[in-house]
């Protein structure tokens, strides 16, 4: 056998229980994970008990992967699901969709369209809630349903705010183009 | 230095059958290698050790106490880990239940010390992968090497093992060996086995039982010396030797009581030693394998 | 896979979290599909985030260390301290399959004796005695116990452990039983109790020399016989009610009982003959 095992051999191997295969796996994603979690919230404590979640979870359905696309992008759905789980429980602690930190200032702005081009601009001038939505639903894989639970508004107003997001990427797209 | 474990006059007998008669053994701190053909009594004199049977007569003392008297049993019980022949598994169990288990009956009643020490010995024997692992889905070496972990527990200053080593792979069985090498340092390791080999690469003393009784106890190396000059290579089994048998080179390895001379000697190894005394008891002749 | 990876000042951002959200998305989708740049995140996550080291421990403890059965929360809340309530509940004979197994029986052999004739109640008869014996027989018999031989050799009370498994066998079987009973039509249902009591002392008593199942399905086995001749000579219950048999199960019991405490010692020995 040449080179490291893949992540899709090592879950094989996690459900044969094999606990070496099991840490393997932890190592290689658990950092990532738990970075991209913090980052829609606050609350490390909650953000550790979704990993720690996550984890468990793989352990107790590892076939549940089909074997279709990459184990990442797997771990992630259950990952931000359970953390969606953990949110609902606690009304203390809120959701941080789709905010950064900083705004950026007028010349980065120039640079982001540069670099991203009129899409990443047009991102950045979406209002806080349409950008929240779009975190959630595009660009995490949330179902509206479950975007609203996190979001705690209604789910006719995700739809909604989804549907405006859309209109208004495309139209600043079709703006930039001609 | 006081033995930690010696045996006075000791007999154990099931109806009419003498399984042991007679033994006097003082054993200290290293590991004792017990070998001996099926039926010599080598299970029963660890039962006995492991006071999992009283004896029939005579004295057993482990650590300074008496395995007959009841608070002195629970007290050794304290100190002594036990590797029986045959270890039945619980259905449904994973490596790390089972452990936990004895761990409990151990008198582990801390959940986190008591864990952290099943991971302790489940790694020492090399199964921390398998911890969550269902029994019956292990091998019969993986079961050898998890019912050896739960001896282990506590890194007891007694360890008695009945054939630890039957079954594990040939890589496993180094691990072990050194695992137990590393425990020998303070501890005493009675251990029986079949494999001549073992007992040439891990003990420094060894008793020979045969019929019930110790036909030898003492160092290894003395036990081999006893050979040297009795063993030879030949094309041929050598009618005069007392055992014979073809070697993978296709020559034959001849063992005989007496020392000869014109023939092609060897090193003499544990095995022959262990050959000759038998055969002493047994009778002359060739017995070619 | 383009040969687009994310450099370390993006890294930087991305981890101190100070990137626009569209960088933040792009680097995100990267991610999931690029294994080299995961693990350089990885780095840099150890550090900043949670404790992971902390996380993984606690998550192989949720998967290693085994889960406490139903019946064994139940003895914790039954008052047992935490490892024995483990001890006693790791047994095969709580194991949720055997005990609604005898439920079963019992509740077939309780509506026999309502529906069907003088046949039925005897059934009953037969059937209610020797339940809770067998129940606790199997709740410790070495082939059954999740250790053989190297239990011998552990420092824990022998008489304690079944005991206490004992005791949790009664408690579950003998109000089944007198539940039970009341359905049987004409008889007080305490009737089953000093029978079965007995029998149950007996079995502690005999596995001193004996395994327990040995001892259990000699009982009865014998028992069943006893209650077949007898139905054949006389289609009677009384028999068994008069208060003269009450008095010997109750001697019986106690007798036993004393036989066995006094003979203790060879629960944690092997018995010359198994």
């Amino acid at each position: 056998m040449d080179g490291p095992p893949s992540d899709a051999v090592l879950l094989l191997r996690v459900a044969e229980r094999d606990v070496g295969a099991f840490r393997a796996l932890y190592e290689r994603h658990a950092g990532w994970l738990a970075l991209r979690l913090a980052r829609r919230c606050n609350d490390g404590e909650l953000v550790a008990d979704a990993v720690q979640d996550t984890f468990v979870a793989v352990w107790q359905k590892p076939r549940s992967f089909r074997g279709d696309g990459d184990v990442a992008a797997w771990l992630w759905g259950i990952a931000i699901r359970r953390l969606v789980s953990r949110l609902r429980r606690r009304s203390d602690v809120e959701a941080v969709f789709g905010r950064s930190e900083t705004v950026p200032a007028a010349e980065d702005e120039v640079l982001l369209s540069v670099e991203y081009g009129d899409l990443g601009a047009a991102l950045a001038r979406l209002s806080p809630e349409m950008r929240a939505v779009v975190q959630a639903v595009v660009l995490d894989g949330l179902t509206a349903r479950e975007a609203a639970q996190v979001l705690d508004v209604p789910v006719s107003n995700v739809k909604t705010r989804l549907y405006r997001a859309k209109a208004q990427l495309r139209a600043a797209l079709a703006e930039g183009m001609s | 230095m006081t033995a930690s474990i010696s045996l006075r006059g000791v007999g154990r007998r099931f109806g009419a059958t003498h399984a042991l008669t007679d033994v006097d053994l003082d054993l200290c701190p290293g590991v004792i290698g017990l070998l001996g053909p099926n039926g010599a009594g080598k299970t029963t004199l660890l039962r006995l050790l492991a006071t999992a049977l009283p004896p029939s007569q005579g004295d057993v003392r482990v650590l300074g106490r008496d395995v007959e008297v009841a608070a002195e049993r629970t007290e050794i019980r304290r100190r002594l880990g036990y590797l029986p022949q045959e270890v039945g598994f619980p259905r449904g169990f994973t490596a790390f239940a089972f452990v936990d288990y004895i761990a409990l009956l151990k008198e582990w009643n801390e959940p986190v010390a008591r864990h952290a020490e099943v991971r302790r010995v489940l790694a020492q024997v090399g199964l921390s992968d398998l911890a969550a692992k269902r029994i019956r889905a292990m091998s019969g070496g993986q079961r050898r090497r998890l019912a050896l972990a739960q001896a282990l527990l506590g890194s007891p200053p007694v360890l008695i093992l009945d054939e630890p080593t039957t079954g594990v792979d040939p890589e496993q069985r180094v691990t072990l060996r050194t695992v137990l090498a590393e425990i020998a340092r303070t501890s005493v390791v009675v251990l029986s086995t079949h494999q001549t080999e073992d007992v040439a690469a891990l003990c420094e003393r060894v008793v020979v039982l045969d019929g019930g009784r110790v036909r030898y106890d003492g160092p290894v190396t003395e036990l081999v010396g006893r050979a040297a000059g009795r063993v030879w290579l030949a094309d041929r089994p050598d009618p005069a030797a007392t055992v014979s048998w073809r070697t993978g080179t296709g020559r034959y390895r001849n063992v005989a009581a007496e020392a000869r001379a014109g023939v092609e000697h060897v090193e003499p190894s544990l095995e022959d030693a262990y050959l000759l005394l038998r055969a002493d008891r047994s009778g002359a002749g060739v017995v070619a394998r | 896979m383009t040969g687009w990876h994310v450099d370390d000042q993006m890294l930087r951002r991305y981890v101190e979290r100070v990137d626009s959200v569209a960088e933040g998305a792009s680097v995100e989708q990267h991610l999931l599909t690029c294994e080299r740049c995961r693990s350089r995140v990885n780095s840099a996550a150890y550090a900043a985030v949670v404790d992971l080291g902390a996380v993984l421990d606690s998550t192989l403890a949720a998967v290693e260390v085994p889960r406490p059965s139903a019946f064994e929360r139940l003895l914790r809340i039954a008052g047992l301290p935490p490892h024995e309530a483990r001890m006693v509940a790791v047994a095969s004979a709580f194991r949720g399959v055997w005990l609604v197994g005898v439920a079963t029986v019992l509740a077939f052999a309780a509506l026999a004796a309502k529906v069907g004739d003088a046949g039925g109640l005897w059934f009953f008869l037969g059937v209610a005695p020797i339940a809770p014996c067998l129940l606790v027989a199997f709740s410790y018999d070495r082939r059954w116990d999740p250790a053989l031989e190297p239990e011998l050799a552990t420092p824990y009370p022998a008489l304690r452990l079944v005991l206490l498994r004992t005791i949790a066998v009664l408690a579950l079987a003998l109000p089944v039983v007198l539940l039970l009973g009341l359905v049987v039509p004409g008889q007080t249902p305490l009737v089953w109790l000093l029978p079965a009591v007995g029998f149950v002392a007996l079995v502690l008593a005999a596995s001193t020399w004996v395994s327990p199942l040995n001892a259990a399905f000699t009982v009865s086995g014998a028992w069943l016989l006893v209650v077949g001749l007898v139905v054949r000579r006389t289609y009677s219950a009384g028999v068994v009610l008069e208060p003269r048999i009450q008095v010997a199960f109750l001697v019986l019991a106690v007798g036993s009982f004393c036989v066995f405490l006094a003979r203790e010692r060879h629960l944690s020995q092997l018995r010359p003959w198994r």
